[in-house]
């Protein structure tokens, strides 16, 4: 009786695929037993039917009926490829919309403050209805200062600030909105965030 | 260039600068032979059609990875019986082979050595009826024994290819082999008596 590893090396040994040193012992194996001879024959017997090759099959759709299907699928993929480039493409690569819309949101903040300011000297509007934040006791610590144009806001942390609050200088006349020297009014929680 | 007189390699070479044209002359070529491999994997027509389409996607996508050092048929070859492998393990995981096992466990080899010994695999049988019989043979193996003998006989990859593509060790490799072989060859018996 040939154990169960004997016979894999048999095989491998039919297939050339055994070490040499193990090889010289199946060979003696297969010499001096005859179930290994046997199996040793059987394998090879196999092996020489399957090199008649297996049987022709083709594909029963024409050539360009089978090219077509093959060629919508590149192109199908290929337009998805591109779409993905694309996308990742105006991912990474700003535009000049992703630009300008926090340029134009400040510009048109500021174009408001100053229509709030002139309103409020010029026509005589009722100030209170635009004090919201005073009205709750908030006071910003720092705000637009007289003479700076409106294109050019700075955002910068002013000396001595607290960290995370920013102060913004533009133009401002008058008015009891914005007033950087009242920044100690602010409550702590909003002046110091961490707190 | 010359497409119907162009060697594969050029046609190869053509695809890889883009050429459709190269590449539906290269599918022209090859298409029956990869459908063939397919089909030898998964006997089922449609399945072998779409995975056969698949690989000639597949292969126009990675053109620029082949290095020529192989046959470009090869190369193809290659990645369609990676998807078969794959289609395999996809439909294992939906259906459990569990005859099989069973047969492996139980030791059903020492009962197919003996069946097999009044085998002859040199008697002299038409070539194309033989290959039905290995047709048919083969159709009844399971796909694990099946996918091995394919590769090592039809394939001519050694032991440790197959375990790499199929994912498992040189022993198992060894092991479906000895099994297919052994079942192939009762098959092949039974069918005779059939006729």
């Amino acid at each position: 009786m040939i154990s169960k590893e004997d016979r894999l090396k048999i095989q491998a040994w039919v297939d050339g695929e055994l070490a040499p040193q193990e090889s010289a012992q199946i060979a003696d194996l297969i010499e001096n037993s005859l179930t290994a001879k046997e199996l040793a024959n059987d394998l090879r017997g196999v092996r020489k039917v399957l090199k008649n090759g297996e049987k022709t099959v083709k594909i029963q759709d024409s050539p360009e009926f089978y090219w077509n299907q093959i060629q919508q699928k590149i192109e199908s993929l290929d337009h998805v490829t591109d779409k993905m480039d694309e996308r990742l493409e105006s991912k990474t690569t700003p535009t000049a919309l992703q630009w300008l819309i926090p340029i134009g949101s400040l510009a048109a903040i500021s174009a408001l403050i100053m229509h709030f300011n002139d309103s409020e000297i010029g026509q005589g509007v009722d100030s209170d209805a635009f004090k919201p934040a005073e009205s709750i006791g908030f006071q910003p610590k720092s705000g637009l200062s007289e003479g700076s144009s409106i294109g050019l806001i700075e955002e910068e942390v002013s000396e001595g600030s607290e960290l995370g609050v920013f102060s913004f200088e533009g133009t401002q006349i008058g008015g009891d909105l914005i007033n950087p020297e009242e920044a100690g009014s602010l409550p702590e929680s909003i002046e110091n965030p961490e707190r | 260039m010359d497409i119907l007189n162009s060697s594969d390699d050029e046609l190869v070479r053509s695809a890889q600068k883009g050429s459709m044209d190269a590449y539906e002359e290269l599918v022209h070529r090859h298409r029956d032979k990869i459908y063939a491999r397919a089909f030898s994997m998964l006997r089922n027509e449609d399945q072998a059609l779409d995975m056969s389409q698949e690989a000639w996607v597949k292969a126009w996508q990675r053109l620029a990875q082949f290095k020529h050092n192989s046959s470009f048929t090869t190369w193809i070859t290659r990645i369609c019986i990676n998807l078969c492998l794959d289609l395999i393990r996809k439909r294992k995981r939906q259906k459990l082979d569990s005859l099989d096992k069973l047969e492996e466990e139980l030791g059903g080899v020492e009962r197919l050595i003996e069946e097999a010994e009044d085998f002859n695999p040199t008697e002299k049988i038409e070539r194309a009826e033989l290959r039905e019989r290995i047709d048919l043979a083969l159709a009844k193996l399971s796909h694990e024994h099946r996918t091995v003998l394919v590769l090592h006989e039809f394939e001519q990859m050694e032991y440790k290819e197959i375990a790499k593509s199929i994912h498992c060790s040189i022993g198992t490799v060894m092991s479906r082999l000895f099994y297919a072989r052994r079942k192939l060859g009762k098959l092949l018996i039974s069918l005779k008596k059939e006729r």
